[in-house]
C-alpha cells in the first residue's frame, strides 16, 4: 500500500474517553489517514477511524459519503473494483491489511462479511455455513464440521428453525432467515471483526428486529462495524457512531453522545433530518 | 429545516407558550383576589385552571404521538422532553393557583385581615420568576434561564419571613389563627409556584446546553 498523499483535511480531533470503559476498551481495527479513489472521484477522505473490540460501531451518513467505501477497506473487498485506489493504514491488531506479507483470504476469514442483500450460496443450509471452514481447514471430520454448523447457527439464532432441514436450500429460507444464515456463515470461520453494510435494508421490520438482537448478543464476542441508513437501527444497536459527509469523517463518539447532544452542525442536521 | 418535524415542534412549543401565558395569568389572579380581598376572582381561577389541565391533556397527547411517530433525536429530542416537563410544571402552577383562591376565599369573610407586605414581595417575586423562566423557554435562552435559577434563595427568604410572623402572630391573636394559617399556605404556595418556575429554567439549560443541572447543587455535596 502506497504512502498516504500530502492532502490537508480537516481531521476529527479524538474525543476524550467519555465513560471509564472507554479507557480499556482495545482497539480491534485502525483507520489511519485512509483515502479511497475511484478513478477521479475521491470517495474517502484522509479517514481515522477506530473499530473497539468490544463494540458495535456504526457508520452512517447520506448516500455517497464513504461510509460503505470506508468498510469494504477493512477487509480489501476494494481490491476487486477496477480503478479503486486505497492509500493510508489499515491495522488489524496492529499489522498492516495492506502490507505485502497479508493473505487476503485469510484476512476475510477473521473480517467476515455480511451484504444488503442476503446471498447465500445455492446450496444446502448446512453446506452454506460448512463451506467456510471446509476450505479453511477448520473442520477435518464430520463431527466437527457439524458441531461448527450447529454452533454457528445457533449464535446466529437460526438453529431451531432450521435443525430439521439443514438439506433444504438456503435460497429456499425467508429473506430474514437467509441474513441470518450469511450471518452464521460469517461466524462459521471464527471471525474476529464482523462487518456489516446495511445490513436490514431488504428485510422487514420483524426480520430486522431479529437481526438486530443478533447483532446485540454477538457484541462482545466479535468486534462489528455496521453501515446503515437507519438512524434509529445505529442508535439501538450501537454503542460508537462515525458520521461521515462527501467521504470526511465528521464526528466518531459514544453513540449516546451523537445521538443527544453531537458537537457538529453537520451531523446534527443529519441525524435531525435537516440535511440539505 | 426539517419539513415535517418543524411545524410539530412548533405546534408543541405553542401549545406550551399559550400554557404558561394561561399559568402567569390565573396566579396574577389568584394574588389579585387575595389582595383586593375579591370572591369573585378567586371563582374564576377554578375555571380558569381547568383550561389549563385541558391544555396539559393536550400536550401528553401531542408529546407520546410526537415520541411514536417522529422519533426525534439531539435538540429535537431534548425539547419535545422539556415540553412534557414545563407542562406538568405549569399545570401545578395552576393548581397552586387554585389553592391560593380558596385561601383567598376564606380570607375575604375577614375583610380587616391585615395582608403582610413580604407577601406582595414574594408574591411579585414568584410570578417574576416564572414569567421570567418562560421568557427563557421561548427564546432558549440559557443565559436568563440561569439568572431565574440564583434568585431562588431570595424567595425562601421571604416565605421565611411570612411563616415566622404568622406563627408569632397565632398566640397573641388566637381569633385569628385561620387567617394566619392560609398566609402561610399561600406564602408555601408561592414558594412552590417558585421551584416550578426554577425547575423550567433547569428544562430550558438542558434544551440549550444538553446539560442536566437538576438537583446539581444538593447532588455536588
Amino acid at each position: 500500500m502506497s504512502t498516504a498523499p500530502a492532502l490537508k483535511m480537516p481531521s476529527v480531533a479524538p474525543r476524550k474517553p467519555e465513560t471509564p470503559e472507554d479507557e480499556v476498551k482495545s482497539v480491534k481495527m485502525k483507520a489511519a489517514g485512509v483515502n479511497v479513489h475511484y478513478g477521479d472521484t475521491w470517495a474517502v477522505k484522509n479517514v481515522n477511524l477506530d473499530v473497539m473490540k468490544e463494540d458495535v460501531t456504526a457508520l452512517i451518513g447520506p448516500s455517497g459519503c464513504g461510509k460503505s467505501t470506508l468498510l469494504r477497506c477493512f477487509n480489501r473487498m476494494n481490491d476487486t473494483i477496477p480503478g479503486c485506489r486505497v492509500t493510508g493504514n489499515i491495522t488489524l491488531d496492529d499489522t498492516p491489511i495492506y502490507g505485502g506479507n497479508m493473505d487476503v483470504v485469510q484476512l476475510r476469514a477473521r473480517v467476515g462479511m455480511v451484504f444488503q442483500k442476503p446471498n447465500p450460496f445455492p446450496k444446502s443450509i448446512y453446506d452454506n455455513v460448512a463451506y467456510g471452514p471446509r476450505i479453511h481447514g477448520l473442520a477435518r471430520k464430520g463431527a466437527e464440521t457439524d458441531e461448527i454448523v450447529q454452533t454457528s447457527l445457533e449464535r446466529a439464532g437460526l438453529w431451531e428453525e432450521v435443525r430439521d432441514r439443514l438439506d433444504e436450500p438456503g435460497n429456499a429460507l425467508s429473506g430474514g432467515q437467509q441474513q441470518r444464515l450469511c450471518i452464521a456463515r460469517a461466524i462459521a470461520v471464527d471471525p474476529e471483526v464482523i462487518l456489516m453494510d446495511e445490513p436490514c435494508s431488504a428485510l422487514d421490520p420483524i426480520a430486522t428486529a431479529r437481526v438486530e438482537e443478533l447483532i446485540y448478543e454477538l457484541r462482545g464476542r466479535y468486534a462489528i462495524a455496521i453501515v446503515t441508513h437507519n438512524m434509529q437501527q445505529a442508535a439501538r444497536v450501537s454503542q460508537r457512531t462515525a458520521f461521515f459527509h462527501l467521504g470526511e469523517l465528521v464526528e466518531y463518539g459514544s453513540t449516546e453522545h451523537v445521538f443527544t447532544d453531537p458537537s457538529e452542525t453537520r451531523t446534527r442536521d443529519y441525524i435531525t433530518g435537516r440535511y440539505g | 429545516m426539517s419539513r415535517v418535524f418543524d411545524p410539530v415542534l412548533r405546534n408543541l412549543r405553542e401549545l406550551a407558550l399559550r400554557m404558561g401565558s394561561r399559568s402567569e395569568a390565573i396566579l396574577d389572579k389568584a394574588m389579585r383576589s387575595v389582595f383586593e380581598r375579591d370572591a369573585s376572582l378567586a371563582d374564576e381561577v377554578r375555571d380558569d385552571d381547568l383550561e389549563i389541565d385541558r391544555l396539559d391533556v393536550e400536550i401528553d397527547n401531542e408529546v407520546l404521538k410526537t415520541l411514536a411517530l417522529q422519533a426525534p433525536v439531539a435538540e429535537d429530542l431534548r425539547e419535545v422532553l422539556a415540553i412534557k416537563m414545563i407542562a406538568n410544571d405549569l399545570e401545578r402552577v395552576g393548581d397552586l393557583a387554585r389553592n391560593i383562591a380558596k385561601s383567598s376565599k376564606r380570607l375575604s369573610l375577614h375583610p380587616m385581615t391585615l395582608i403582610p407586605r413580604t407577601l406582595r414581595e414574594l408574591a411579585r417575586d414568584s410570578q417574576s420568576q416564572l414569567s421570567e423562566a418562560l421568557n427563557a423557554f421561548g427564546s432558549t435562552d440559557a443565559e436568563i434561564a440561569r439568572n431565574v435559577l440564583k434568585d431562588d434563595e431570595t424567595i425562601d427568604a421571604e416565605e421565611d419571613v411570612i411563616i415566622r410572623a404568622a406563627l408569632q402572630a397565632i398566640p397573641k391573636h388566637p381569633e385569628n389563627a385561620s387567617e394566619a394559617v392560609d398566609m402561610i399556605l399561600i406564602a408555601k404556595h408561592l414558594e412552590r409556584v417558585a421551584d416550578h418556575a426554577t425547575n423550567i429554567a433547569e428544562s430550558v439549560i438542558l434544551v440549550a446546553e444538553a446539560r442536566n443541572v437538576k438537583h446539581a447543587m444538593k447532588l455536588a455535596r
